[in-house]
């Protein structure tokens, strides 16, 4: 009796642990989260227009953005926004606790549960892509194969010994030990078999060496055989960028050679002659390797008549594989999944091709080990609201016969 | 029940005529001509009989066939603004010219074609500046009114041209909007030159005669032989005999007249799939390059044919087109005209004009039905009210129906097919509602719905004065996504765009007291609310799901954070906050009903406003009617700032009646 009346006149005070977890598993959190992620989305729609859409999504929705602050048309909105890969992180917690872990459990809530689980799904999957896919492209023109993608992004600088009149041992040295390399950062780098360290400075992810008879440099760059890099502003379309670099070659004995430019679109690398051997220096997109060739027989554009509204692209390609040929189609909504990659119809060229022109095809290379898991996670979503909809429907059908069963009962 | 506010009656009941009469203006005023309806010279109008005959005419533009009035129709809204003009002959007797008769004068008598009210000007300084007699500010101008200013108009256009188009002024658009429209325009009347004049023979005339005239088929004919023996005549002597370089002037100007404006010559190889214009024929045949020149010569003559009778009657006209329809029936692919007729009717029934028509009466009769109460008069008025609305959504339907069938596709594949789908599915949605709640609140706002989609999409239509039965670019040439993905993202605004105006009609029949305090139909109508917004999560999320699928098999990427997509993704995410919000406790009736308002916004942007960033991959790439969008938002803002003050004014109603209660119970108590 009187552990009742305690229990009515003074509720126990929850620990602060379940005030977290309760917090953490609420409808107000949810709330709040989802329309936080509203917000973001809206203004990351709208920031895309003048920054375009690679460097928005890195502000937004990045692993690296803690915090942003908007901007809309130039202009700075006074307002500090948590970055939108922490508040998806957030509603993730959020749905684990409150709509797996503390939801009312019953007949009545599993397809509630069911169509939880599936978001959760598809959450862990964009994370998942957001982490570990890679994505490049792949031209080729009829007759000819390839086995390598072109990074969209991401430019690499590459050291080669040329043997034999050849390429060969490749160093690479990957994008993200060269994008913090602004102002006097720099770095030195060391490869195996290689008689000599490369130090790089000065990168600037849009750049353009410039003659200094053209124009003289403004900041202070360094000038290196008459040239000097130029930074140009960040391309609104990030693949238009052209990385560049200021780089240093210090052989074994320490001798230093001058400083020279990488530039990602020059015609040629630069050369080390180290006594017999020579080696080439070169900076370009990240070239990704793929465990099979592949050989375009046929590319095949049609436009609606008497328009220049595409109608069909079909690549006919044939996959090499340890000396076994596979032919496939690739053609817009079907492309081939093989080992992990998949191979979509993505664009032709040259772009001022005239009829009767030889068109190369330009197939977009993705490996995603999310790939699918959308797709499964739709279907868990799915059939979760729709055994919602049926339990709510079943039992609105027996609330109503009960109803009539009892009027009947009373007439 | 309290009894309704009288006030508030008056303030919806001015709302309700605002909105009437604005709907009203839409419907007829904006489709008459502005100023006083033009007299034309030696206007005659066509026979139905023969406008019925060409308008099923083969013609390939946009990258398909479509019958020659569908070609008309939207020539004629893109110059015209509108699908009917009116004009006065020499009796003074007015003519109603509609899209096929417009173009057949255009075509074939070009002379009184260039009289006719054809253009549209909505800033008459586009006109200042070329000097051309302006009439209002906003007026429709015939060809040869603007043709003095032809030469500066071009000029001028030519100059703003290089300006990029989001930088251009109204006036430099709508410059470069008219020279481009001009030169179309006179592709097509200088069309048939070739047939009306034919070829002159030089020195032909004897003893101060005309010189002859003779047919450019005749002239085609001779090519094999004409075109070697130049050859020889220019090697030999020099120089080519001024008669023959008059002659070849000549085909050379008609075959350049007819190069563009009409393709509608299916091609003589029926592995190719290009039409040729009667330019082409032509010029191709001269020039020896014609696979089968006995076919262009054919095909020559028969227009040549049927522009002479016209001379002579309409009946001999309507007998040599009906030689030259079936002889391009015969020659063009069989699946490529299968539906041409059925395309010519659909356009002619006008459907969706005769069900806005019917939807506005609706919404009448709705009014009066609300008005009256329960009773005997109000139950005739719900029984016209739902009968008008069921035979206008049957007219869409059947309209849509058409359409699918036509472009051998699912309903939706662009911003047109958006438009009415989401006003037919609405209003169904609305009946259905109405048939579970049985409020006649749900069955009123049915052809309200209706009307405003329709005037939308009509809206949309003069703006655009785009084919929107053409087909569609590869990456969406997918039946099954666009019957998956499309239907279940378009039934999801349907369902945010009801409940947001369910609310709207909650907010004004709780704020102004409409209805007598009815909780009992505030309690269905918030049900209501709410499954359409359960309804709207579970389409849009599947839909958009289902869209980051079909992306990830087109592009490679499940989500590719593009201004549509995201578009969707808000729609999804606002639903379940609202849904979350609502399990929460946090928001009740009020809140309710002021957040599914604000859906609408949210589907405006998605559905209409990312087409005018100018970004992504689903960017439309327009600029018209933007205005309109945010008049959109305004008045959804407005309806949501009335609800505000509506809530807080009852709920201090309600707590000075609670407080009046205690102190009455204090003082009994005391």
């Amino acid at each position: 009796m009187d552990t009742q009346s305690y229990t009515k006149e003074m509720p126990r005070e929850k620990s602060v642990l379940r005030l977290v977890y309760d917090f953490l598993s609420g409808f107000k959190l949810a709330t709040a989260v989802l329309l936080l992620l509203l917000l973001l989305t809206w203004l990351a729609t709208l920031e895309q227009i003048d920054h375009g859409l690679y460097a928005t999504l890195n502000k937004y929705f990045s692993w690296k953005s803690f915090f942003l602050i908007p901007e809309i048309n130039g202009k700075k909105i006074p307002l500090i926004l948590p970055g939108g890969y922490y508040v998806c992180a957030l509603l993730l917690v959020n749905m684990i606790l409150g709509g797996v872990i503390r939801i009312r459990k019953g007949p009545k809530q599993i397809g509630n549960l069911i169509a939880h689980f599936g978001i959760i799904f598809m959450l862990i999957a964009g994370g998942v892509a957001h982490h570990f896919e890679e994505r490049g492209n792949m031209a080729i023109y009829p007759g000819e194969s390839s086995n390598v993608a072109e990074d969209y992004h991401e430019y690499v600088i590459e050291v080669a010994e040329v043997k034999n009149g050849e390429l060969d041992k490749f160093h690479i040295i990957r994008g993200d030990s060269l994008t913090d390399l602004k102002g006097g950062n720099q770095r030195k780098f060391d490869f195996k078999d290689v008689p000599f360290s490369l130090i790089v400075s000065g990168h600037l992810k849009n750049s353009q060496p410039v003659n200094i008879t053209e124009q003289a440099p403004k900041k202070g760059e360094l000038v290196t055989d008459g040239y000097y890099l130029f930074e140009r502003p960040a391309d609104e379309t990030a693949e238009r960028n052209i990385a560049g670099a200021y780089a240093q070659v210090v052989f074994d004995d320490g001798e230093k050679s001058a400083p020279f430019i990488l530039f990602g679109a020059s015609y040629y690398p630069f050369t080390v002659r180290d006594g017999e051997r020579l080696f080439t220096v070169d900076m370009h997109k990240r070239l990704w390797q793929m465990p099979f060739d592949v050989k375009l027989d046929k590319f095949k554009a049609e436009f609606h008549p008497g328009t220049s509204r595409p109608a069909e692209f079909v690549s006919d390609v044939r996959r090499i594989e340890n000396g076994q040929e596979a032919k496939v189609r690739i053609e817009m909504n079907e492309p081939m999944r093989y080992e992990g990659f998949t191979f979509f119809q993505a664009s032709y060229g040259p772009p001022d091709a005239k009829p009767g022109d030889v068109m190369f095809t330009v197939l977009e290379v993705v490996k995603n080990p999310a790939d699918m898991w959308p797709e499964y996670s739709l279907y868990i979503v799915a059939f979760g609201m729709l055994v919602t909809f049926l339990t709510k429907l079943i039992g609105h059908v027996q609330t109503v016969s009960k109803k009539r069963q009892n009027h009947a009962k009373k007439i | 029940m309290q009894k309704k506010s009288k006030v508030g009656s008056w303030v919806f009941a001015i709302l309700a005529a605002i909105g009437l009469v604005m709907a009203l203006v839409n419907l007829f005023i904006d489709n008459m001509p502005k100023g006083e309806v033009q007299k034309v010279e030696g206007y005659k109008p066509w026979d139905k009989e023969t406008i019925d005959l060409v308008s099923e005419l083969p013609l390939q533009d946009g990258g398909r066939i479509k019958p020659f009035s569908t070609f008309a129709g939207f020539k004629m809204l893109g110059y015209h603004g509108a699908r009917s003009m009116k004009v006065k002959d020499d009796a003074g007797v007015v003519h109603k010219i509609k899209p096929t008769a417009w173009l057949m004068e255009t075509v074939f008598r070009p002379h009184v074609a260039i009289k006719l009210p054809t253009f549209r000007i909505d800033n008459s300084k586009v006109l200042e500046a070329i000097d051309v007699k302006q009439k209002g500010r906003r007026d429709r101008y015939s060809y040869e009114e603007i043709i003095e200013g032809r030469e500066k108009l071009f000029e001028l256009a030519k100059s703003y041209e290089p300006i990029e188009k989001k930088k251009r002024d109204p006036e430099q658009q709508q410059t470069i909007d008219l020279a481009y429209n001009i030169r179309n325009y006179e592709a097509l009347l200088g069309y048939f030159s070739y047939a009306i004049t034919g070829v002159k023979l030089d020195g032909t005339g004897v003893d101060g005669a005309p010189d002859q005239r003779v047919d450019f088929s005749a002239v085609m004919s001779s090519a094999p032989g004409l075109i070697p023996e130049l050859e020889r005549i220019k090697s030999e002597q020099g120089r080519v005999p001024e008669r023959l370089l008059s002659l070849l002037q000549q085909i050379e100007d008609g075959a350049n007249y007819a190069k563009y404006g009409l393709f509608m010559l299916p091609p003589a190889d029926t592995s190719k799939k290009d039409w040729l214009t009667a330019g082409n024929a032509i010029m191709e045949t001269m020039t020896l390059k014609s696979d089968k020149p006995d076919v262009a010569i054919k095909d020559i003559a028969a227009t040549e044919v049927a522009v002479r009778e016209l001379a002579n009657g309409e009946k001999g006209f309507r007998e040599a087109m009906t030689r030259w329809i079936k002889r391009t029936n015969d020659r063009a692919k069989p699946d490529d005209i299968k539906f041409i007729s059925l395309e010519a009717t659909y356009f002619k029934r006008d459907f969706f004009l005769n069900a806005m028509i019917l939807f506005l009466l609706g919404s009448i009769s709705s009014l009066v039905m609300w008005g009256l109460g329960q009773s005997r008069v109000a139950k005739l008025f719900y029984w016209v009210t739902l009968s008008t609305t069921v035979i206008a959504v049957a007219l869409c339907v059947t309209a849509i129906v058409i359409r699918c069938i036509i472009m051998q596709r699912p309903p939706v594949g662009n911003l047109y097919d958006t438009v009415i789908f989401i006003g037919t599915t609405g209003v169904i949605l609305s009946l259905v509602v109405e048939w579970i709640s049985r409020n006649r609140f749900s069955l009123g706002i049915a052809p309200v719905l209706g009307t405003a989609l329709i005037i939308l999409a009509r809206r949309y239509e003069v703006g655009d004065a785009g084919d929107h039965l053409d087909p569609l670019v590869a990456v969406l040439d997918s039946n099954y996504w666009l019957t998956t993905h499309v239907i279940c993202i378009t039934l999801g605004y349907t369902g945010g765009l009801l409940a947001a105006m369910l609310s709207c009609g909650y907010i004004l029949m709780r704020g102004l007291n409409l209805d007598g305090d009815n909780k009992e139909l505030r309690r269905s109508l918030t049900k209501v609310v709410y499954g359409c917004i359960c309804l709207t999560v579970f389409l849009s999320l599947v839909g958009t799901v289902l869209g980051g699928i079909w992306a990830n098999y087109s592009w490679g990427r499940f989500w590719g954070w593009d201004p549509k997509e995201n578009g969707a993704l808000m729609i999804v995410l606002w639903t379940l906050a609202i849904l979350h919000a609502r399990l929460g406790g946090i928001i009740k009736d009020w809140g309710l009903h002021l957040a599914s308002i604000f859906t609408a916004c949210v589907i405006a942007f998605s559905w209409w406003h990312v087409n005018f960033l100018g970004v992504g991959l689903h960017n439309y790439g327009f600029t018209t009617g933007k205005g309109t969008i945010w008049i959109f938002y305004i008045v959804m803002l407005v309806f949501m700032l009335f609800g505000f003050m509506a809530m807080f004014m009852e709920k201090s109603s309600v707590d000075h009646k609670v407080q009046k209660n205690l102190d009455d119970a204090d003082l009994a108590k005391s």
